[in-house]
């Protein structure tokens, strides 16, 4: 159900290790998606800002609800996608192609082994 | 969570996949997968069906129920006629809000209460305490037994009305009811509803009927909508929900119910209301409310704070709770606010459509210091940052049916800009008289023009028209000190004088009376001047006090083609009183026919002057395809003896006064006016008829006309276009005998030609469609202002008009046509059948035939039933060298 090239954070973030070193996307799953409703606006981090894994990069709304956006790993924000805010209907048909929202220049690789693979995302998610 | 609530349509929204939520006790659909934004976007292109019976619903009945409404509820329940719902209040002690909630009258001796669903038990035992003290009132909760839906947009009205197999749809007007039928199961319909569409239904079944409704709703293509979109719709619309904009604000304080704007019409101060629930605090809420308005703050003390619709035009979306500054100081809270959807239109104009593109804006309510206002720039703390955004007068109109339209009021046109110095004068003048020939030829020789209350003037009297008396004055009055001879107050003035004399001399003629004014420049003037001259007459033994005006007024609505100013939004605004019971003017409408709504129902009639009583009667209309019933409405009042005045706006049909028409004095009419310049092709102007003799009781009524006239209307009463009356006043004695009826046979054969394309012609068949000079074409709900545009393209002039069934102009569906201009210009019967394939060709296959109706029209261009220059020649050439 989860796309097994991600991890996966408890605050329903995917992370995503590329091919160019050390560049992780980022990004929303399907399961937040269904749980926010429509999208309707997004504060992303400006290209170049320092994040730490666990912090603030932003928030995600939708008509009734505002949800944090946490970063999966730290590093330097590289890329953010300018393309999404004039497409937010993209996060229910793509979440975790064309919805990304940023990408990180991560600055230690191995903080993605803590956090979770598809399945565990997965069987934790039969809890909610 | 205990146990939540159900409704009836529970399965219904599982099985469409909804997400559930609770509310209010209840557990409803907050979205289908449709999500939030289509369901929004779907209300206002199409129609969005919502399952509202969580809401709370009352039944009261029983002699003590009116005064028990009176005293709990904030509006004025007397003013509640049967088919008729008001908003009103639930208000305590302190001018707060228990509760907002809506009254219906579905039948005589039984209201319908509807509450919010979070409120419901609350209202319920406040109810009931209060129930003590009106032992004769019997209250009923049918929360679980009477299920409720809401459809709402644009298409509404065509699925709903395709599924009645009895009954009709309410009147189209805000707060109508009716009782209908589908698949045989009784609806209870109100044209209510909480999204700020025009197009908007509440319906009412019984429970076991309500979900086979729902299918049919759904099958005819209404998107179910759930409470998400409910909320975002009325916040576009800047409706009060309450527990944000009624009850408690965002400090905790009770927020006072004239903070929300719309209090003004759900509280009434109605002496029919006596002492009811919170009418102190109310009461100086409202002078407060009153005074704010005029910038004036000396009582804001009783209101401190007023909800306003707030635009953000920084980024970020502005949420209830959210702090909101001016100038750095704390000046209020958001009570509602998120991002809405909306449509973008193709133009903001009567032919406008929403396309397929939309977009996003971030919206609010918000509670803000009462000396704020529509303009103001705010800071609002979202997020401990301070976005911009600004006080907007309103987010979406609804006044446009059949569409709810977006504002974005930091889009408006900026005012004009100042005007630059430019030198080129001679250019401006020389492209003004160039657009004139451009015009002049237009519209003479290119097209056919059918609008019905326009008119050529012949050249005699056009040229008559800017010849000297032009520009001068010749005020007068008559002087009882001079035996009422007429008294000049100017020099210089004795052939206009005799003009006036001559005149009046060939208008009793025309009309067959003894009293005639002539001095009024419109028909509207013309009313507003007999209007005036009632006032005048009812108080003419009353100057010392206040001017009482006219009780009551018998008129056609404009919705049934009345005139503009027989109503109060027109030239009776200011003569006529307000019904202290219904708080609105005291204005009476002629009832019509069921199976023809351009003719009036005489028997009905009868039993409404019976009941009523007006003081004045004013026939006539805009739209008019039928004699008026004068003789048969004069015999009524005389043999009861009421003493209603019986006046006749002839308005269009002055010009066909005669045997072929309708006599109004023969009849029995008291006073006619009229336009001179409509079938009756004179200049523009106005006139006022009577047939009192000085020793009638009623001659001061007469005198009140001549002297609300002058002094009371004009100074200048346009001396030139009053020569130029003259001269085509004695063309209209001279030929009407030969144009009278063909006007009216024209306009038959123009029906009947219509009709013979397939064109759906509005009329009585049995009459030929029309007895006048009009003829009116159905060309579908909306489609008038559309069609219009398309036949101006192909230079036929008509008007669009909106029909019986239509909310408004804007959602006009029919065109309005006249023959009388192009009976001048010498078309009879058999012309207008080519005219008529034209204009199927455009209505019916989308053609343009500019090209052809040019053509066709060379064929026209000489004026008829005038005098022609030829045969007087040398006293017009005297005339042209003069000018």
């Amino acid at each position: 159900m989860f796309p097994k090239e991600c991890r996966y954070a408890e605050t329903h973030e995917w992370a995503r290790p590329e091919k160019e070193a050390n560049i992780v996307t980022v990004g929303i799953t399907g399961f937040a998606v269904e749980q926010l409703g429509d999208i309707v606006y997004l504060e992303l981090p400006k290209v170049g800002a320092k994040v730490q894994k666990g912090s603030s990069l932003g928030m995600v709304e939708s008509v009734k609800a505002t949800s944090e956006l946490y970063a999966p790993v730290s590093g330097e924000v590289a890329e953010v996608n300018s393309d999404i805010s004039n497409n937010l209907e993209i996060f229910k048909s793509d979440p975790y192609g064309k919805a990304w929202l940023l990408k990180i220049k991560a600055s230690d690789k191995k903080e993605l082994d803590s956090l979770m693979d598809a399945e565990t995302y997965e069987k934790q998610l039969e809890g909610h | 969570m205990g146990e939540l609530r159900r409704t009836v349509f529970y399965e219904k929204h599982l099985k469409l996949g909804a997400k559930m939520v609770e509310f209010g006790g209840w557990e409803m659909p907050i979205q289908y997968p449709t999500g939030i934004v289509q369901e929004h976007l779907a209300t206002r292109k199409g129609a969005g069906l919502f399952d509202v019976s969580h809401m709370g619903r009352f039944i009261l009945k029983g002699t003590d129920t009116l005064p028990f409404l009176q005293h709990v509820l904030s509006n004025n329940a007397a003013a509640l006629e049967v088919g008729q719902s008001q908003y009103t209040i639930i208000s305590n002690e302190s001018g707060g809000a228990i509760d907002d909630a809506y009254l219906y009258r579905f039948v005589k001796d039984e209201y319908l209460l509807v509450v919010n669903a979070s409120n419901r038990q609350k209202d319920w035992d406040y109810f009931q305490k209060t129930a003590k003290d009106f032992p004769q009132m019997q209250m009923t909760d049918r929360t679980e037994e009477l299920a409720m839906m809401s459809l709402q947009g644009p298409q509404s009205k065509n699925i709903l009305s395709e599924l009645l197999d009895s009954g009709q749809l309410p009147e189209p007007m805000r707060n109508a009811l009716s009782i209908a039928t589908v698949k045989g199961k009784k609806v209870f319909i109100g044209r209510t509803g909480y999204t700020g569409e025009p197009i908007c239904f509440e319906l009412f079944i019984n429970r076991e009927d309500a979900p086979a409704v729902w299918d049919l709703l759904i099958e005819k293509g209404a998107t179910p909508v759930g409470l998400g979109a409910r909320d975002t719709l009325r916040l576009e619309a800047a409706l009060p929900l309450y527990g944000h904009e009624f009850g408690t604000d965002p400090e905790g304080k009770e927020i006072p119910v004239f903070t929300c704007q719309l209090a003004k019409f759900a509280v009434s101060f109605s002496p029919l209301k006596n002492n009811f629930v919170g009418k102190d605090a109310l009461s100086r809420q409202f002078e407060a409310f009153k005074q704010i308005k005029k910038n004036d703050f000396s009582l804001i003390q009783d209101l401190p704070r007023i909800i306003m619709p707030v635009a953000v035009t920084g980024k970020g979306i502005a949420r209830a709770g959210n702090k909101v500054f001016k100038d750095g100081k704390l000046a209020g809270y958001v009570t509602s606010g998120t991002m809405v959807p909306y449509w973008k239109w193709s133009e903001q104009s009567l032919t406008g459509q929403p396309t397929d593109q939309k977009d996003l804006r971030s919206i609010c309510l918000a509670i803000l210091e009462s000396t704020l206002h529509s303009g103001d720039k705010l800071e609002i703390e979202i997020r401990n940052q301070k976005t911009e955004a600004l006080v907007v007068p309103y987010h979406l109109r609804s006044g446009a049916p059949p569409y709810a339209r977006p504002i974005i009021c930091a889009q408006l046109p900026a005012g004009q800009a100042k005007a630059a110095v430019d030198g080129n004068t001679p250019r401006k003048v020389f492209s003004l008289l160039e657009k004139t020939v451009e015009n002049t030829r237009w519209r003479q020789h290119e097209c056919f023009n059918l609008i019905p209350s326009e008119q050529t003037e012949s050249l005699m009297t056009r040229m008559l028209s800017i010849m000297d008396p032009a520009g001068r004055y010749a005020e007068h009055k008559s002087m009882k000190a001079f035996s009422e001879a007429e008294v000049f107050y100017y020099q210089g003035t004795d052939f206009i004088a005799e003009v006036e004399k001559l005149l009046e001399e060939e208008l009793r003629l025309y009309l067959g009376c003894r009293d005639i004014e002539t001095r009024l420049i419109s028909g509207q003037m013309a009313n507003a001047t007999v209007f005036s001259a009632m006032v005048d007459y009812l108080n003419i033994n009353n100057r010392k006090a206040e001017q009482r005006r006219i009780a009551r007024v018998l008129n056609h609505h404009i919705m049934r083609g009345g005139h503009l100013s027989a109503q109060p939004m027109g030239a009776l605004r200011d003569f006529v009183a307000r019904d202290p019971v219904t708080e609105r003017p005291a204005v009476v409408n002629f009832p019509v026919l069921p199976d023809n709504p351009y003719m009036i129902d005489v028997e009905a009639c009868k039993k409404i002057i019976a009941e009523y009583k007006p003081e004045l009667i004013i026939f006539g209309k805009s739209l008019i395809l039928h004699r008026e019933p004068i003789a048969e409405i004069r015999k009524f009042i005389d043999e009861a003896s009421l003493g209603c005045i019986v006046m006749y706006d002839m308005a269009h049909v002055l010009g066909l006064v005669g045997p072929h028409f309708q006599q109004p004095f023969i009849e029995g009419a008291d006073i006619v006016t009229g336009s001179t310049h409509k079938t009756f092709f004179g200049t523009q102007r106005g006139v006022v008829a009577a047939n009192y003799e000085p020793q009638d009781f009623k001659w001061p009524l007469w005198e009140a006309v001549r002297r609300r006239t002058f002094p009371g209307s004009v100074s200048n009463h346009h001396l030139g276009t009053m020569l130029g009356l003259l001269m085509a006043t004695y063309e209209m004695n001279y030929f009407k005998d030969q144009f009278q009826p063909q006007v009216i046979a024209n306009a038959k054969a123009f029906a009947k030609a219509l009709k013979e394309q397939g064109l759906d012609v509005a009329g009585d068949p049995a009459y030929g469609y029309t007895e006048t000079h009009q003829v009116l074409l159905n060309v579908g709900y909306g489609k008038g202002p559309e069609m219009a545009k398309r036949l101006e393209e192909s230079n036929i002039i008509v008007n669009y008009q909106a029909g019986p069934a239509e909310e408004s102009f804007t959602a006009s569906g029919s065109l309005r046509m006249g023959v009388a201009e192009m009976a001048r210009f010498g078309m009879v019967e058999e012309d207008f059948n080519y005219l008529a394939e034209l204009i199927h060709a455009v209505i019916a296959r989308g053609k343009n035939v500019q090209q052809r109706v040019i053509n066709y029209r060379k064929r026209f261009l000489n004026m008829q039933y005038c005098f022609s220059e030829h045969d007087f020649s040398k006293a017009m050439r005297k005339l042209y060298r003069l000018i």
